[in-house]
């Protein structure tokens, strides 16, 4: 099969000098023409040619101008540019060398410098492709693990998108026992073969002491995170002091039994721990610096412990530090609202999502860095409580229909055996459910008419829970401002209301994408 | 929206006459109720038919009371039902509009 040739584009807006370098390249190669800056960048954003000629000297943007903004998109950095011009004083040279030029051929030009040139920047390039290549290879099969299958009542999903220039992500499951596993998500300063290689070398120097350890213990204990961590420290820091680098990570240790989750960060990412029963999320940080430290204070594991329901999120800088167009980064604040909204999603449809979110947010599926992330999910238990009532009415987003709304609740509570709410609580939650379905039905679709808000009623044997689905716009409710009482503004007491008058109130989105808002009222018996 | 008027000397009594005043009416109430506020700046409202009442009801009587003060008069609530008076208190609207249990008493304290 014959190789497709390599790309070229040749910049300049003097056909003389466009005519003579086609000649001069067009049997070795597929040659695009732009005749000023902006055509240029059009040119090479649509077709990512694998050299660009580049002349300095034209109207619009100017050469420099070009190719600073080539070296400024992640998309376009790595493609080689030689300038290609008339100027040959000293400066202008340096100044296209600091605008990220790779060589300069000085106008008149002989054609087998052209070609020479060309030929050597190209071979260059394969050759830095091809590193990328067998390091990207490299991660893939040594410094990504795979999580274990069959830990009970964990779900865990994992995300990795490679950069152009692999750095060095890497994370491994130790399974201990069905109720216990450690996970390990990692970085290494540096990048390219160097840094995947000695990923793949912690990876194995933690088997080993693992092992080691385990082997080991007399009661047949399981080695602390800390230990494990000290041991792989003392037994890899002349090397990681030989080759000048250091290695960021969490070693987490999730123990089903116990429900407790201890570990050990060296200044790695601040884990993200979703709480399920308050809907918040904290972040774990760790005391200890990275590996590769010289004198270090012991390792100190820090234990948190966690409740069904709570979601822990593991991540490399590459995911906080995504850029978008204008160099804003998504940063850790974004990630942890994001999770906050999302947690009650599933960890395998999450990821995707996290995926999605931070395509969107960069504009590009092509990263500076790489991007790792590792969800691990708490199952909830499934609940103990038997479902005694269920009442189900369906809506258009209209305000005519908050009477049926209010109806279907008063039914509902008013049928509940031993009537454990009386009517003054009755009226709160027909208060409650009003203000809620106002605000999907003023909010959530906009202008959209003729869509539909589905209203769940549960009994349980300590609590009502009403759901209120609705298929329209995420709603966040901190993006409320808090109400004012002081009679100067009509807006705003929606929220307040709600939150004084049922028992707990959640806003999510559920498995399914759809927007939930949950209240719970608890129900009171007389024995 | 139907609403009765009365004046007692300087004051306009409005009766509203719903039973529920929520976001699905809270618009209606105020277009009906905008004439009577343009001629009058001591107005009291008996609300003893309203059963239900929500935010926007409250924002709505807000309004009016804004509306009013502009014109150096204010606005005065009597005859509220239980459940719209706990929704006042949580609103607060109890500290910024005076209720009081009778009509004659309203239009007194003027």
């Amino acid at each position: 099969m014959e190789k497709i040739k390599p790309l070229v584009l040749i910049v300049d807006d003097n056909s003389t000098n466009i005519d003579l370098l086609v000649d001069t390249l067009k049997n070795d190669y597929r040659l695009g023409v732009a005749k000023n800056g902006q055509k240029a960048l059009d040119y090479t954003e649509k077709h990512l040619p694998d050299l660009i000629l580049l002349d300095i000297m034209m109207p619009g943007a100017d050469g420099y101008e070009v190719c600073t903004k080539l070296k400024a998109a992640t998309r376009t950095k790595d493609i080689p540019v030689i300038f290609i011009t008339a100027m040959t004083e000293t400066a202008h040279k340096t100044r296209a060398f600091e605008a990220g030029a790779l060589d300069y051929i000085t106008k008149p030009f002989h054609t087998a410098e052209v070609k020479a040139r060309v030929r050597t920047h190209l071979s260059l390039k394969k050759a830095r492709e091809h590193e990328i290549y067998i390091a990207s290879k490299i991660q893939k099969t040594l410094l990504l693990g795979k999580p274990p299958r069959d830990i009970n009542g964990i779900q865990i999903a994992q995300l990795t998108i490679p950069s152009q220039k692999v750095d060095g992500d890497f994370y491994d499951f130790f399974k201990l026992n069905n109720q216990c596993f450690d996970l390990v998500v990692g970085d290494v300063m540096g990048k390219g073969i160097p840094a995947a290689l000695l990923g793949a070398a912690i990876k194995s120097h933690f088997l080993r002491v693992l092992n080691e350890l385990i082997r080991l213990t007399e009661k047949k204990e399981f080695p602390d995170p800390e230990k494990i961590i000290s041991s792989v420290h003392s037994s890899m820091i002349d090397q990681l002091e030989d080759i000048e680098t250091f290695v960021t990570l969490c070693y987490a240790r999730f123990d089903m039994a116990k429900y407790l989750l201890s570990f050990v960060d060296c200044g790695h990412m601040r884990t993200i721990h979703f709480h399920a029963d308050s809907n918040r999320c904290s972040l774990l940080r760790g005391v200890n610096m990275p590996l590769g430290f010289p004198e270090q204070e012991p390792f100190k594991q820090t234990l948190v412990s966690f409740k069904p329901g709570d979601l822990f999120v593991f991540y490399s800088d590459g995911l906080t530090e995504a850029k978008n167009q204008d160099g804003v980064l998504y940063g850790e604040k974004r990630l942890v609202d994001f999770v906050q909204k999302n947690a009650i999603i599933e960890p395998k449809e999450l990821i995707n999502i996290v995926r999605k979110n931070v395509v969107a947010f960069s504009q590009s599926d092509i990263f500076d860095d790489d991007l790792t992330c590792v969800l691990v999910g708490i199952e909830k238990k499934s609940t103990s409580q038997a479902l005694l009532d269920k009442a189900k009415l369906e809506i258009k987003n209209d305000l005519t229909e908050l009477a049926r709304v209010r109806a279907f609740v008063r039914n509902f509570c008013e049928g509940i055996p031993d009537l454990p709410l009386d009517n003054n609580r009755i009226n709160l939650i027909e208060l409650a459910v009003t203000e809620v379905t106002a605000n999907i039905i003023k909010h959530a679709y906009g202008e959209h008419t003729g869509e539909q808000i589905q209203i769940n009623a549960l009994l349980l044997d300590d609590k009502i829970v009403l759901q209120f689905y609705d298929w329209g716009k995420e709603f966040d409710p901190k993006s409320v401002p808090l109400p004012v009482f002081d009679g100067s503004q009509s807006g705003g007491f929606g929220l307040h209301i709600i939150s004084h008058t049922v028992d707990e109130v959640v806003y999510s989105r559920d498995k399914k994408g759809r927007n939930c808002a949950c209240l719970k009222i608890k129900l009171t018996r007389k024995d | 929206m139907k609403l009765s008027t009365e004046k007692i000397g300087e004051v306009t009594v409005v009766t509203v006459l719903t039973e529920v005043l929520d976001a699905s009416n809270a618009e209606e109430f105020k277009i009906a109720t905008a004439p009577i506020l343009e001629k009058n700046n001591k107005v009291v409202f008996e609300i003893s038919q309203i059963k239900f009442m929500d935010s926007s009801g409250c924002g709505t009587l807000l309004s009016f009371l804004r509306q009013l003060k502009s014109s150096n008069g204010t606005l005065k609530l009597c005859r509220v039902q239980e459940p719209v008076r706990r929704l006042f208190e949580l609103v607060r609207i109890d500290r910024i509009i005076e209720i009081f249990d009778t009509k004659e008493e309203a239009v007194k304290a003027f």
